[in-house]
């Protein structure tokens, strides 16, 4: 037990280089630790007592810089157990930098911007994103490339800076999502009651989410019908299936109703009137 | 109907539900109908099954773990005050399959129609299960196949008058009972402020002598994790 006791002590002061033991590393992860947890607590706090005061995105870049400002404070206080001298980091990196990005701009500016999607995470793995004409699901994201699977199944390596300058759309990344029809119905029908039909055809889907509610309503007076949108907010994980599944639907109730979709019209008149309409 | 049974006895017929087991050449083959939808599974092994109430979130598909009961009419609590009033939650009842504390569910099934709803902004929010309840002062008698009684211990913990319309709760540990004619569960809500709640489930059965009902989400191993959820988009 003594010799095991002995053995422990031994190795927690072992040097793992130029003076810094095993148990300086530990202490750096404890202090890392509980910084860790102090800035989840206050971020946790500010968030409960100003949620009222303030906008939620005012609130959330607070939040956001009280978390840096702890977590840097702490990187601050290791960084001398650990024997590192920040300025002269600096100083070196400074220097390392204007070497490398000379030498390999390509490279580092790949390396940056992976590291700075790591650090914005606007994609994240399995999400979809459009980038360009590339639209597919991220199936992997790497410090210098992200992989896309195109829709089409096809395998697509989009280097990190050509992702980070570009716009991108995920269209998964918020809990919901809305899509929109445009529906037209004939003028000699009653566009209150199709609305009414559409309404509840959209209330009978589960994913059709209740709220935000949908809109249905008379959009324009078109050349063949009267166009109603109706505008559907669903999961964004499932409203591929509800837009792919609603219009049908709407489309048989309405008819099964009386109400049909228009066919393009066009009303001729004639300048000399015919003298038997019924030969035309 | 709600129970726990042998595979090989499993028979229920209630209104349009039908299940039952047939034995087929030393396996067994689980049929269940439910007005247009039909399901059949294969299984090798007698086991134990539970037909139960389970957390109202699965179907048609699990996409949330999120219950959000609207109010039919608002409840207003003053500063400080703690009121206990029930609402109503959907039933949704699993066919759980268990082997030496193994549970699996293998079948899912409503006699009321899903519906769900976005808490909170598309940025940030959660979608819920959607459920619109009435508010009862006392203990309502409900269809226990459609709609189990919910008590909630709400507390107003704000110097203001807070007016109480919806409450979202995370189904983790949601903690049902259920007996021959109430299914039930008991929440708390913490109202901070008319933006800010805290809600979480509490493991009491409302009557004497209820059966807890087999759980389907209680993955948390470690218990200081607890599972409460914070509502920062309204009460």
């Amino acid at each position: 037990m003594i010799e095991l006791i002995n053995w422990v002590i031994k190795a927690i002061e072992y040097e793992v280089y130029e003076g810094v033991t095993i148990r300086d590393l530990i202490v750096v992860f404890l202090i890392l630790l509980i910084a860790l947890l102090i800035a989840k607590i206050i971020a946790m706090s500010l968030r409960r007592s100003l949620a009222e005061k303030m906008r939620k995105d005012q609130l959330e870049i607070l939040v956001k810089f009280v978390y840096a400002v702890v977590m840097l404070i702490a990187i601050v206080t290791v960084t001398p157990i650990l024997g590192l001298n920040l300025t002269g980091l600096l100083v070196a990196g400074g220097i390392a930098g204007i070497v490398i990005g000379f030498a390999s701009q390509k490279v580092v500016s790949n390396l940056l911007s992976g590291l700075f999607l790591i650090a914005e995470r606007p994609v994240k793995i399995g999400d979809q994103i459009v980038v360009g004409n590339i639209a597919g699901f991220v199936e992997d994201m790497n410090v210098m490339s992200t992989i896309v699977r195109t829709y089409d199944g096809l395998y697509v390596r989009i280097p990190n800076e050509t992702l980070f300058t570009s716009n991108i759309t995920n269209p998964v990344a918020n809990a919901a999502r809305r899509f929109e029809y445009t529906i037209s119905i004939r003028y000699s029908d009653d566009a209150e009651k199709a609305i009414q039909i559409i309404k509840n055809v959209i209330e009978a889907h589960p994913f059709a989410l209740k709220l935000p509610p949908p809109r249905v309503f008379v959009d324009s007076l078109g050349d063949s019908g009267v166009n109603i949108i109706a505008r559907i907010w669903a999961p964004s994980s499932e409203w591929m299936d509800v837009k792919m599944d609603l219009l049908w639907k709407i489309k048989v109730e309405l008819e099964k109703n009386g109400i049909q979709i228009p066919f393009p019209q066009r009303v001729v008149w004639f300048g000399k009137e015919l003298e038997d309409p019924g030969k035309v | 109907m709600f129970g726990s049974y042998r595979l090989r006895d499993l028979s229920v017929e209630v209104r349009t539900l039908r299940i039952h087991v047939e034995r087929d050449n030393g396996s067994f083959r689980y049929v269940r109908s439910l007005d247009d939808s039909k399901v059949e599974k294969v299984l090798f092994e007698d086991a134990e099954v539970y037909v139960n109430p389970v957390e109202p979130v699965n179907l048609p598909k699990k996409i949330t773990n999120f219950l959000y009961i609207s109010f039919r009419r608002p409840v207003l609590l003053a500063p400080g005050e703690a009121a206990t009033f029930y609402l109503t939650f959907p039933i949704e009842i699993g066919v759980i399959l268990a082997k030496e504390d193994v549970y699996e569910d293998i079948d899912i099934f409503s006699f009321v129609r899903p519906k769900y709803a976005l808490y909170g902004e598309p940025k940030g929010g959660v979608i819920g299960r959607y459920w619109e309840s009435d508010v009862f002062t006392r203990v309502p008698e409900l269809d226990p196949l459609r709609e189990g009684i919910l008590e909630l211990r709400a507390t107003n913990l704000s110097n203001r008058w807070c007016e109480v319309s919806k409450a979202v709760f995370d189904v983790y540990d949601m903690k049902i009972y259920y007996n021959e004619h109430t299914v039930s569960s008991i929440a708390e809500m913490k109202v901070q402020s008319q933006r800010v709640a805290d809600t979480s489930f509490i493991n009491k059965p409302l009557f004497d002598g209820m059966r807890r009902a087999i759980e389907l989400y209680t993955t948390r191993a470690l218990p200081i994790f607890v599972t409460k959820f914070t509502m920062e988009w309204g009460v």
